[in-house]
């Protein structure tokens, strides 16, 4: 398998049934005329920015058609529909495959023989108990740690097979956001957010600075663009790393906990802005949360884990009706029940 | 009894084979830092941020050491000479010993205390942190990205520091024997320029290059496989630097008997 292959099937993904502003359109939010001149409007605005979905949204809001959270209840009851149409057996091939992966950590069983499968392009929450392994697998999706037994899959490629060079290939269609953040310390937030793009691409410092203070405007951190990691709110460099993990544009996106230790608020707005996020770009998502119940709205797909186990996985709609006892205690989070804490 | 006699040696076997491995696992991380040195991209601007890092933050410290160890050298000289009447070579046994022993010796150990430990913990909070995990996700080799340039700023700077040494030593032996104790500079300064020949300076700067490999070696090696936390790191800049102090040691005495 050479690079370039690896290249080519990562375009494979791109492509969405329906643009964004055709969306806004059928489900009359705004008008035909109004979007057409949302369109003209961001082509003389911004002639170089390349899809010009990403930002009609914004001009939308501009031009004050819509305001900011009609736009945002827009997408999200269009995400809700598409939510409660989605089956999970649709027979599709997974992007991201988890074939009885055992991994074993300091002698301890961590994942028993799991078998996880990532639909391509839609939203997928795992829960668990903490401890349960949850990072422990989505580091297993980038190789960043390796099954004791069984293969992870990404596409067609089995991570352990490739060389670094292809490794590091493949993990150019991913974007990670740690539990911790991991922003660089010696970086400040602009620094930190615009590195994968100065590493990664050869774009001029104003393109990339255009990108940056977009990416930080949407995660409402302008004007913090100057301070250090270190001067942040656990809140703030959340945020700061979600535009470091947004900033690439990537295929796939992992969430270690987007909303854990944040305020209500900005859990509800963290939770807008990926579904914002996934309507404009349709990027595949993986998101580890403990906002039960509240995530099953914010997603296609369930993945339930318990003792390193899968325990359900399926349409978010189905785990309401689940008879499973570790589930319902799961989700009304019983002191009483098959899992024991006190 | 028994038992716990078999569980004795397999104690002792157990940690002789960890050490093997500790030392297999280091000369691989060398031999993939050496590979890195002629693999594309070069980042100069890293590469000049990490030697401004390793100097400056030695260059103070190098300066100290150095004048106190000349004037120390100069005083004890001095005393012994005198007892033979040869006060005479006190310009070449200063010069000689900083050059070829205490210049590279004492640069070694300085630098390895101030920037190898700090080397070593940067790296382990990046470890613990989880941010060269976040390198590694992005496509970009944390190894080259990290360590390369740490490197090869220890093997540009030390030969440098190592310069400084040597002069400021012999400066202050220079202010012992000539100021303090009265001797012509000119006796001083003609006798260095007589004694000291090429293979010395050539010995003194290999040996500075070789403990500029160990240090940033050592203390990188010992940051980036750093775990557990906040007490991992602790351990591993202590362990990096009396490792990186003992291996200079080792070091030294090899390359003596070997350019002798
Ligand atoms: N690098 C490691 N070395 C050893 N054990 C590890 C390592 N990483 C994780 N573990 C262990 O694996 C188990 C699962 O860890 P993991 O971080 O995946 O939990 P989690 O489900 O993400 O929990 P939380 O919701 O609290 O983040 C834990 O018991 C942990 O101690
Ligand atoms: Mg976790």
């Amino acid at each position: 398998m050479t690079g370039q292959a690896i290249y080519m099937d990562s375009s494979l993904a791109g492509g969405t049934t329906l643009s964004l502003g055709r969306q806004l359109v059928a489900n009359g939010c705004v008008t035909e005329n109004q979007l057409d001149r949302a369109l003209r409007k961001q082509q003389n605005d911004h002639p170089t920015a390349g899809n010009n979905e990403h930002l009609v949204g914004r001009t939308l809001v501009d031009l004050g058609y819509i305001s900011q959270s009609a736009l945002l209840d827009c997408l999200f009851s269009q995400f809700s529909r598409e939510r409660e149409a989605y089956r999970a057996d649709t027979g599709e091939t997974p992007i991201i495959h988890l074939k009885q992966v055992v991994k074993i950590l300091d002698g301890r069983r961590v994942l028993d023989a799991i078998d996880i499968a990532i639909p391509a392009k839609r939203v997928t929450a795992i829960i668990g108990m903490s401890g349960g392994g949850k990072s422990v697998i989505l580091k297993h999706m980038v190789g960043l740690m390796r099954p004791t037994q069984g293969e992870v899959r990404v596409g067609e490629h089995l991570l352990g097979a490739l060389s670094p060079r292809q490794l590091a290939q493949v993990r150019r269609r991913f974007s990670f956001l740690f539990q911790g953040g991991a922003l660089f310390d010696s970086l400040n937030v602009y620094d930190n957010v615009a590195f994968p793009l100065r590493e990664k691409t050869d774009w001029s410092e104003s393109v990339i600075h255009d990108r940056v203070m977009r990416c930080l405007e949407e995660v409402n951190l302008f004007g913090m663009e100057r301070k250090f990691p270190d001067e942040l709110s656990g809140g703030m460099m959340k945020r700061a790393a979600l535009a470091r993990a947004l900033v690439t544009d990537p295929e796939i996106l992992l969430l270690d906990e987007p909303t854990a230790g944040l305020d209500p608020i900005i859990e509800n707005a963290i939770h807008y802005l990926i579904c914002d996020t996934y309507m404009r770009t349709r990027y595949t998502m993986v998101i580890i949360s403990h906002a039960v119940p509240e995530i099953f709205r914010w997603c296609h797909h369930v993945i339930a884990l318990h003792k390193g186990k899968v325990l359900f996985s399926g349409p978010s709609t189905e785990i309401g009706q689940s008879r499973n006892p570790v589930i319902r205690q799961f989700i009304s989070g019983d002191i009483d029940g098959p899992i024991q804490v006190i | 009894m028994f038992s716990q006699t078999i569980d004795f040696i397999q104690k002792i076997g157990a940690t002789f084979l960890e050490n093997i491995q500790e030392m297999g696992r280091m000369f691989l991380f060398l031999w993939d830092v050496a590979l890195s040195f002629v693999t594309p991209p070069f980042r100069w601007t890293n590469l000049l941020k990490q030697i401004h890092f390793i100097g400056i933050r030695s260059l103070f410290v190098i300066a100290l050491t150095a004048i106190f160890a000349g004037m120390v050298l100069a005083l004890q000289g001095y005393y012994t000479l005198s007892r033979f009447g040869s006060e005479a070579l006190l310009g070449p046994a200063v010069a000689l010993s900083i050059i070829r022993e205490l210049g590279p010796v004492l640069s070694g150990l300085m630098v390895t205390g101030r920037a190898g430990s700090a080397l070593t913990a940067e790296l382990g909070i990046m470890r613990i942190r989880e941010q060269i995990d976040a390198l590694d996700v992005m496509g970009i080799p944390p190894l080259k990205y990290l360590i390369t340039p740490r490197v090869e700023a220890g093997l540009i700077i030390m030969p440098l520091l190592t310069v400084i040494f040597d002069v400021i030593g012999i400066l202050g032996g220079y202010l012992v024997a000539v100021r303090l104790l009265g001797m012509s500079s000119g006796t001083y300064f003609g006798g260095i320029e007589s004694a000291v020949e090429m293979r010395d300076i050539v010995t003194g700067l290999i040996k500075s290059v070789s403990f500029g490999l160990i240090v940033t070696w050592v203390c990188t090696y010992k940051g980036y496989y750093t775990r557990r936390g906040a007490e991992g790191v602790s351990q591993s800049t202590t362990s990096a630097v009396v490792m990186s102090s003992v291996l200079i040691l080792v070091c030294d005495y090899f390359i003596t008997s070997i350019m002798l």
